[in-house]
């Protein structure tokens, strides 16, 4: 129940629209250890999304190199990175992207369909997953029936359902108050603290950064400056 | 206007959905125009027919004409009586029967006066007893013209061999399956074949209006009852009806899908405006915020509506309507309906359904839009 | 399948009124399909049951169907001269049944008696019910002393005055009056579509000195075409040939019958098929975002494009079935009896449509093939589509 370590080497990556050429990523390097909470900002298209995207293996990048754990992922094909992802990342998005027809356990559950387990080792995993996030009494209900801070734990608990070494979040709190922004980022906290995942986080809120041990600037596509501070001891566990 | 054109590819798939079943409609309206066309034009012909009323195949004594003749001295309401005998003429070396009747040389220009026959060919009708008069299609199929000779071999007893010489070629379709000859021609040489039978299966009256047909049908069959020349007497369209049955009631069938039609291109269009209006909700309240009255908005949803409509259905009924007047089917050849023909109400028809069709499904997603609530929509991009 | 099947079927709930729209269409071309090839089955299958390969028909040369066709007694006397026919144990005199048709008018019971049919009377002796194999009497057979006639059960169903006990006026001028004493049936063929007398007492009625047509079983190891061949030589000079060849040759309007209805099912299933890729890509557009979560969580290219094809499926099979039942449903309520004249023969076939397992299964093959065709355009779309892209579209 740890997490990997990230390694980026001259990181390029270049999207194509219509035939212009957009660089976003020019040359990147990054180190993260096993089990560090990061916190990823910078101004809109900097490319702080598309550096998550690589990390999650959700694409890959135009030239250089992107480790993590053992995987080589600029080595992957399509389906390598798809199989890949689903057992060692857990994404988690502003907007809590949950199906909307299947109930929060159900919704927790879609990762695991991806392997072979029984459904009763299904139903434990959600379990756990839930009871971690604090929504085991709302395993029956639909998004719909959730808050938007209960939203986002039910996308926080399938992240994290399969166990991955990563969690990889997006402007996890973009979308929410601050009371329950906050209620997210201790949970994140948690999560590194407790079961020691590695954490990478974008944002926005200057607040939020504050969780990461470490907070990485990116402008025009490279790491301009970096900070360090004291790491933030997890509130009291899992709030309701 | 251009809303259409933002989405191409939904717009041609509803656009194909809707034209496919409006290429079968205007297929089977025709057809059922054409029949009801040919019913008119029965009705107009005021003829009456009188067979015997076990089965058309027992045929009645000659004798009966004059009977029937003399129900009416005056000629107050029939114009004439045409005796027919069924010959049944295969075209030799073929499994082809023709629709072939031998008719009374007398009356038969007269009782079957939508012939049109010309006083010259009234004059070589009478002259030549070898004359027939055949219809557009088989006339067409064998390459029949005006003054070719032709032989049918007869499948009844005592099927003869019998040479005709052509002497007019029909244009009109009601009579475009049909051979007509001269009774005395057949009964001659029956007899020299040792069969001397002169009976007729069917005498066709022409009546002077629809009250002298009725009156003369009643007293009719009134007069042969319970004689071994029983009748039953029906007007032409009466007549046909039964072997219109001969494929499986196809004015039924045809009807029938009409109907299914209207239902499924009504289904289409409404489902396609519908799935529409709800991708476009913002972009009609960015309309209505922009100052577009609520009326207007409605008539712009309908108007997209009829447009779609009226597009699925060109790209459907004009090709089917031009494959048909090219290629009419024949297989469909049966008594009076010379084929599948596209008739041009029908085309006309269509148009106007589709136009229906495309207001009544675009009526709700129009009246949603004009009731659209402009923030609340806009809300709604989020 | 990978997602829940739940999650498929509830999605189809969400926009209710565009999947009972698209269902209403797909049931539409279920429905029409099924009816169509429920009546196409029925002809065909009464001809197919209608031939025994060792029943030969008869009819003087020329004559295109037993109606038109007449022999006369010496020439029928010829037939007992041919080789290879089947004997009967009895009397080991060979299986030759003469017979004769006539056909009377009789209203339609389907329409109220409004129109009327021209319903084959077959005029036969004892041999008829041995060389015709699949008759079978229910309640007595006609006597030869009174005027009796038996019915073909199909007949009895469809037209009016046919029950036992009733009367029929036959004969030439329609006078004479014969009670119906029992029915038959002929394993669904065209005979039970029939009333059939003692022949002797028929010829008398219509004044017949000539049979219409023979009807003779050939031995068991005998070779059809030999036998045709020697009624055809000098000996004897009458037109035969098998009972499948006869009824081929009386279908040829029924075949243009057939050939409409596939040409209409084929252009309704198009339409069907336009319009479940017309809705397919709507309800892409408005997942994208869903799936593109699902390739984030690590559901393949595969599992989207088979899941959105399986979705197509399942809305298709649900009209599917509401289609069939409603034509089932409809042929229940209006009726499945439908009849046929055949120009040729000048009598009326009456028939049933039945709904075969065969057509069911058709219907869900097609339902399966629309859905699968009409969704897997978008299906592909949503599936090759970038991710990341997508994770962008709010």
């Amino acid at each position: 129940m740890s997490g990997a370590d990230i390694e980026l080497r001259k990181v390029h990556k270049v999207y194509y629209k219509d035939r212009l050429e957009i660089p976003v990523l020019e040359g990147l390097d990054l180190d993260i250890a096993a089990g560090e909470f990061v916190v990823l900002m910078g101004p809109s298209g900097s490319g702080k999304s598309t550096l998550l995207h690589l990390i999650g293996a959700l694409d890959s990048p135009t030239a250089g190199s992107v480790r993590v754990g053992d995987a080589r992922l600029e080595t992957m094909s399509e389906r390598q990175r798809t199989a890949w992802r689903s057992r060692h990342v857990g994404f988690i998005f502003q907007m809590y992207h949950l199906v909307p027809v299947l109930t929060a356990a159900q919704n927790v559950e879609l990762p695991l369909l991806l392997f072979k387990m029984s459904a009763s080792d299904r139903r434990e995993r959600v379990k756990t997953a839930l009871d971690i996030v604090g929504l085991a009494e709302r395993a029956d209900h639909r998004p719909n029936q959730l808050s938007g801070g209960q939203e986002q734990r039910v996308a926080i608990a399938r992240a994290i359902v399969t166990d991955p070494d990563a969690i990889l979040a997006d402007e996890p709190t973009g979308d929410l108050d601050a009371k329950t922004s906050t209620e997210i980022l201790e949970l994140l906290n948690l999560l590194n603290a407790e079961f020691g995942k590695t954490i990478l986080m974008v944002t926005h809120d200057p607040r939020a950064a504050s969780y990461g041990r470490r907070t990485l600037h990116l402008d025009k596509g490279v790491l301009s400056r970096e900070e360090t501070r004291a790491v933030r001891p997890p509130a009291a566990a899992a709030s309701g | 206007m251009q809303n259409l054109r933002r989405n191409p590819l939904r717009m041609g798939l509803t656009a194909v959905a809707f034209a496919l079943p409006m290429a079968i409609f205007v297929a089977a309206i025709s057809f059922v125009v054409t029949l009801g066309e040919v019913a008119a034009h029965f009705q107009r012909q005021l003829r009456l027919g009188v067979h015997h009323r076990t089965t058309l195949t027992n045929p009645l004594p000659e004798g009966v004409r004059r009977k029937i003749e003399e129900l009416d001295p005056e000629r107050s309401r029939l114009t004439a009586v045409c005796g027919m005998r069924w010959f049944g003429g295969r075209v030799p070396d073929t499994q082809n029967t023709i629709t072939s009747l031998g008719a009374d040389v007398d009356t038969f220009p007269t009782v079957y006066s939508d012939v049109e026959m010309t006083p010259e060919e009234i004059e070589a009708w009478n002259r030549e007893r070898q004359g027939c008069v055949v219809g557009g299609n088989p006339a067409t199929l064998y390459g029949w013209e005006v003054g070719d000779r032709l032989v049918l071999e007869s499948t009844v007893p005592p099927y003869l061999k019998l040479e005709f010489r052509v002497l007019k070629v029909l244009d009109n379709k009601e009579r475009a399956n049909f051979f007509y000859f001269r009774r005395d021609y057949l009964v001659e040489s029956s007899k020299d074949a040792g069969l001397n039978d002169p009976r007729c299966n069917v005498f066709w009256i022409k009546c002077k209006s629809q009250a002298a047909l009725r009156s003369l049908q009643q007293e009719i069959d009134a007069l042969f009852a319970n004689s071994p020349d029983e009748t039953r007497s029906e007007d032409e369209n009466a007549f046909v009806a039964n072997f219109l049955q001969a494929a499986g009631d196809i004015p039924g069938l045809m009807r029938a899908m009409a109907v299914v039609v209207v239902f499924v291109i009504a289904l289409v269009a409404g489902n396609t405006m519908m799935m529409s209006f709800r991708e476009r909700t913002p972009e009609l309240a960015v309309f209505k915020a922009i100052g577009f009255q609520s009326g207007r908005v409605f008539l712009i949803v309908l108007a997209e509506s009829v447009m779609l409509a009226m597009f699925g259905a060109l790209i459907g009924i004009v090709p089917a309507a031009t494959v048909l007047y090219l290629f009419p089917p024949r297989g469909l050849a049966v008594g009076p309906i010379s084929g599948l023909e596209v008739s041009w109400i029908a085309v006309g028809g269509s148009f106007v359904i589709s136009l229906l069709v495309g207001i009544v499904s675009g009526l709700w997603p129009a009246y949603q839009a004009m009731r659209l609530q402009t923030t609340r929509a806009l809300r709604r991009t989020g | 399948m990978v997602l829940p099947f739940s999650y498929h079927w509830r999605n189809l709930f969400v926009r209710k009124t565009t999947t009972l729209m698209t269902l209403l269409v797909v049931a539409a071309v279920v429905g029409v399909f099924q009816w169509l090839l429920g009546f196409a089955d029925a002809i065909t299958d009464s001809f197919a049951v209608a031939t025994d390969p060792r029943k030969l028909i008869v009819l003087k040369p020329g004559a295109t169907a037993e109606s038109n066709s007449a022999i006369a007694i010496d020439e029928f006397n010829a037939l007992y001269q041919v080789a290879d026919l089947a004997r009967d144990p009895a009397t080991d005199r060979p299986l030759i049944s003469p017979e004769m048709i006539v056909q009377v008018s009789l209203p339609r019971l389907r329409d109220g008696g409004k129109t009327f049919a021209n319903v084959a009377v077959r005029g036969v002796t004892d041999e008829a019910f041995l060389v015709h194999r699949n008759i079978s009497l229910h309640g007595d057979g006609f006597s030869r002393a009174e005027r009796e006639v038996i019915v073909g059960q199909a007949a009895a169903r469809q037209f009016g005055g046919l029950e036992v006990g009733d009367v029929i006026h036959l004969g030439y001028a329609g006078d004479r009056v014969y009670r119906v004493v029992g029915t038959f049936s002929a394993g669904g063929g065209p005979m039970e579509s029939e009333i059939w007398g003692y022949l002797p007492s028929l010829m008398n009625a219509y004044n017949r000195t000539t049979y219409s047509s023979a009807g003779v079983l050939i031995a068991p190891e005998a070779d059809a075409k030999s036998v045709i061949a020697q009624i055809a030589g000098p000996a004897v000079e009458l037109s035969a040939m098998t009972e499948g060849d006869y009824w081929e040759a009386q279908t040829r309007l029924m075949a243009v019958y057939l050939g409409i209805s596939y040409v209409l099912v084929v252009i309704m299933s198009l339409a069907a098929v336009f319009s479940i890729a017309n809705t397919m890509f709507s309800v892409v557009a408005g997942r994208l975002g869903e799936i593109a979560m699902l390739r984030t969580i690590g559901f393949s290219r595969r599992h989207i494009l088979s899941g959105l094809i399986y979705e197509s499926v399942v809305l298709c099979t649900v009209g599917g079935a509401l289609g069939s039942a409603a034509c089932t449903a409809w042929l229940i309520g209006v009726g499945n009896t439908k009849d046929m004249f055949g120009a040729n023969t000048f009598t009326t076939m009456a028939f049933e449509i039945r709904m075969s397992g065969l057509i069911v299964g058709g219907s869900l093959g097609l339902v399966v093939l629309v859905g699968v065709l009409g969704a897997i355009v978008p299906a592909l779309r949503a599936a090759r589509m970038h991710v990341v892209m997508a994770l962008r579209t709010p």
